[in-house]
């Protein structure tokens, strides 16, 4: 009873390899050129715009046809300046209290907030005071700093773009507010692609969301597994059968290895330091890869579980995040017309 | 909002919104568990202190003292290099990424896939010594049966010491496919099974005297047919042998240093736990992470002088050495590895403590065989994330998340490695570069450590450990070069002294050849993916912000 389904699995995996070497030396003989296109995936950047910057200049620097960033653009934290006197700033950042005495250092630090995805607000003592008794400003202060920032990164990404004319999709994630998809939707240059179909080099045809199954922070774009699947399923059914297709979904699948998450405790505290890792992924998204079987599916979401597998006839790839130290990971792939073709994990 | 949050760790004045992965800090107990099963002292400890008579004059609890303070220093750097390059896979990541080129890929390779090989008859030995033979032993000698006496001899010969070997690869490929989440219950549970053991060893040792011991251990031998008074015996023999103990009050500073690269086969590792760390962390876990790993060095230092000083008190200084000198030579009239468990549980005549002294310090064992593959599974992983290795390896079963592949990687060549360690005489030698080839792919990290305030300032820079200085300069290159001393130290001893076994033409030939393997598969990997138009260099570089 056990010997059997093992061979049947091993002859398979062994057949698949055979294929591929004979594929490499039939590719590697073949005087033509490959009709290819190199696509770049980020995702989860969170704030930072060290990472922000390094994903438009990846298209460049790697060569890539075409941007794609998943979701979570968007800041987690507020690092407040506090002004306590002429010539004097105080701000907690890294672990320590940082006392500024001149501009230099103001402008130092504020960049390094941005770029670990934090936003630097300047505030004196009494607006500090008053900002830490009202919710609500604070809510409000969250706004006005995510569509800040986001307007600018907008604007910086455009003047590139304009030049490099390399296609930018963007899709925000469930840490996103509602409001920075307007902000994109402006844009000359990139393009919002949440419930879209897009169309990609080599009839490749690309369909996005950035909303997730539950997760235990109730954030802005989250829902059940059934809402999730039928969100999936009305951009499946705006697909073109007869072409290629990449889902570019920010939730990984349940279980395949590309959603272990610390497991938490009722605390939100990580339970055996960190160590004890439980797949979080959604089960919608897995039976919605396994039913279509898209050619290429990319994820994000769980920043730990960078990896890939290939789930039935869908190569799957979730690149991590690694925001806070200032790191884009990404993903280069090569969209072949009749396969996916190499890939490479970055860290950029 | 302001408050605990996962970002900076404590009570920061930051502002946070609701947003995945902001979670709490984790537990440092926890990551003390961890720590503390990696420098195992009833497994790792008790197996590497009985080879201690090799070297006479040295002493024992002066060697693990001034290596646990230099190992400190190995502590405080991969704190630090994970608080700036949380990612799993370890030395292999650290140093690719720092330094980058063909050694950051063979030293981490060799000394986490390669040589994790070796370990498995190692961890077959001790499973062996500190579990099946002890166990037999005692059941042979509280019901008197032979058979039971012969199945303890037979886990003391090739066959049974082959057989551990195997259950070594069958339990370790089971926890790791129980995933983190199911080793870490196990883990936790043979914590307190462990240490519920080691106290009562403790206890037993307290509250019985020297002549108590000699009394019962005489009996004891007697009844499983060892003679009658074998403890004047191994100690007279010894003696004849050429050996003389060092006293337990002489604790010969100088003398005892040749000892230290003995005793880092046992110490060494708090950091061992460093290939799991996956990316997201909050910035604070430096000095969690630092607080787990040296509570796990220095509660163990602490615990192993404790036994050794009990052992000295109740089982004897100049036995407990002489019984191992013994033992090795193959003239003890003790027919087993004289394990301090097996030595302890006699001083009881209840059948059903002695019983649980030996399951309960298993736990010692069970909780810590898993990191034999754990930490190679990563680094085969983050090597094939990087195209240096097939895609293949890093496959998992999608029903059952099992890494086969990897696992596969790991056991075959182990099985082999483990009948060639019991059945080809000498090759057992080889195994002993099994520190050394670790010790040696540290050092590489030391290195990366040096350097990476000046190779990677932005990195460094924006990392919370840059604020640390000494003497104006960062904490962690001076770390890491004393770090880097205390492993050459230990390096030259290694391949000076034959005592180590390193000091071996034929060790230093299979060395060599692992590291040319490595060599071999680095350079194949960089030109397929060449030839695939990867350009993995070009993938690991910073892309420009301007």
């Amino acid at each position: 009873m056990l010997k059997r389904p093992l061979t049947k699995y091993r002859w398979s995996n062994f057949r698949k390899e055979i294929f591929s070497i004979v594929f490499l030396i039939l590719r590697f003989t073949d005087k033509g050129e490959i009709n290819m296109t190199k696509i770049f995936f980020s995702t989860d950047i969170h704030g930072s715009e060290k990472c922000w910057k390094k994903f438009i200049n990846a298209g460049i620097f790697y060569g890539a046809s075409t941007l794609i960033l998943g979701g979570d653009m968007t800041g987690k934290a507020i690092v407040p300046i506090i002004k306590e006197k002429e010539g004097l700033h105080r701000a907690y950042f890294l672990e320590q209290e940082h006392e500024l005495k001149t501009r230099q250092d103001l402008e130092h630090l504020t960049q390094a907030v941005r770029d670990r995805g934090y936003y630097p607000v300047h505030l004196d003592i009494e607006e500090m005071s008053a900002l830490e008794k009202d919710k609500s400003k604070q809510e409000e202060l969250f706004k006005k700093e995510t569509l800040e920032t986001v307007g600018s990164w907008i604007e910086w990404a455009e003047e590139r773009l304009k030049k490099t004319k390399i296609p930018c999709y963007v899709c925000p994630g469930n840490d996103d507010t509602f409001e920075i998809d307007e902000l994109i939707n402006q844009s000359e240059y990139i393009e919002l692609v949440e419930g879209k179909v897009v169309q990609l080099p080599l009839d490749y045809q690309m369909i996005s969301t950035g909303w997730s199954n539950p997760t235990p922070w109730n954030t802005y774009r989250e829902c059940s597994e059934e809402e999730l699947e039928s969100r999936i399923r009305e951009s499946i059914d705006k697909l073109d059968q007869a072409k290629p297709a990449v889902f570019n979904i920010h939730p990984p699948p349940y279980g395949l290895g590309l959603d272990e998450a610390p497991e938490l405790d009722e605390n939100l505290r990580p339970k055996y330091a960190g160590r004890a890792l439980i797949p979080v992924g959604s089960t919608a998204v897995r039976k919605l890869i396994e039913e279509y079987q898209p050619r290429l599916a990319l994820f994000g979401h769980i920043h730990e579980a960078k990896g890939m597998i290939r789930c039935k006839n869908t190569f799957c790839i979730n690149p991590g995040s690694n925001y806070e130290q200032g790191v884009l990971m990404g993903a280069l792939i090569n969209l072949e017309k009749d396969r996916v073709g190499e890939y490479q994990l970055t860290t950029g | 909002m302001a408050g605990k949050n996962g970002l900076e760790g404590k009570d920061s004045g930051l502002f946070v919104r609701e947003a995945t992965g902001l979670v709490r800090e984790w537990s440092i107990f926890d990551a003390f568990v961890y720590a503390f099963f990696s420098i195992n002292l009833i497994t790792l400890g008790l197996y590497i202190f009985s080879f201690a008579p090799y070297i006479p004059d040295g002493h024992l609890v002066t060697a693990i003292i001034v290596s646990s303070i230099f190992i400190v220093f190995l502590v405080i750097v991969y704190a630090m290099l994970i608080s700036i390059l949380p990612r799993a896979g370890g030395d292999y990541v650290l140093q690719t990424r720092i330094l980058g080129g063909p050694l950051s890929y063979v030293l981490p390779f060799t000394g986490w896939v390669f040589v994790l090989w070796l370990w498995v008859p190692l961890y077959g030995n001790m499973l062996s010594w500190n579990v099946f033979t002890p166990l037999f032993t005692l059941l042979a000698g509280m019901t008197g049966n032979q058979g039971l006496l012969d199945v303890a001899f037979w886990f003391n010969g090739v066959h049974g010491l082959f057989v551990s070997a195997l259950m070594v690869c069958v339990l370790a490929s089971i926890v790791i496919n129980l995933g983190m989440k199911g080793y870490a219950r196990v883990q936790k549970f043979c914590f307190y099974l462990g240490m519920a053991g080691l106290l009562t060893v403790f206890i037993l040792l307290l509250a019985n005297d020297n002549a108590t011991f000699v009394e019962r251990f005489n009996a004891f031998s007697a009844g499983i047919g060892a003679g009658d008074n074998v403890y004047t015996d191994i100690i007279a023999s010894s003696s004849e042998a050429g050996y003389d103990p060092i006293a337990w009050n002489n604790l010969a500073l100088l003398a005892s240093l040749p000892l230290i690269p003995m005793v880092v086969f046992f110490n060494l590792w708090p950091n061992w736990g460093s290939t799991l760390y996956g990316e997201v962390r909050g910035a604070s876990e430096f000095r969690r992470n630092f607080l787990g790993m040296f509570l796990g060095l220095v509660v163990t230092a602490v615990l192993a002088v404790i036994l050794l000083a009990l052992i000295a008190r109740t089982i004897g200084w100049d036995f407990y050495l002489a019984s191992n000198f013994a033992f090795y030579e193959g003239f003890s009239g003790f027919p087993v590895f004289p394990f301090p468990g097996l030595l302890a549980a006699m001083l009881t005549d209840n059948p059903i403590l002695q019983l649980w002294v030996i399951i309960s310090l298993s736990g010692w064992f069970f909780g810590w065989m898993g990191t034999v593959f754990l930490s190679s599974t990563r680094v085969l992983f983050a090597a094939s994330f990087d195209r240096m290795l097939p895609e293949w390896v890093s496959n998992l079963n999608p029903k059952t998340r099992s890494p086969y592949n990897a696992l596969m990687l790991m056991t075959l060549p182990a099985i082999v490695v483990s009948f060639l360690f019991y059945y080809v005489p000498g090759f057992d030698v080889l195994t002993l570069n099994a520190t050394v080839v670790i010790a040696i792919c540290f050092l590489g990290t030391a290195v990366a450590a040096i350097v990476l305030p000046y190779r990677k300032p932005d990195l460094y820079n924006a990392s919370p450990v840059a604020r640390y200085k000494v003497l104006g300069l960062p904490a962690i290159t001076i770390c890491g070069i004393v770090l880097a001393g205390f492993l050459l130290f230990n390096i030259v001893l290694w391949f000076m002294d034959p005592v180590y076994g390193v000091h071996d033409p034929y060790s230093a030939v299979f060395m060599l050849a692992l590291y040319s393997l490595a060599f071999v598969i680095y350079f194949t990997y960089l030109s397929r993916n060449k030839k695939l138009g990867i350009d993995v260099k070009k993938a690991f570089d910073e892309i420009p912000v301007e």
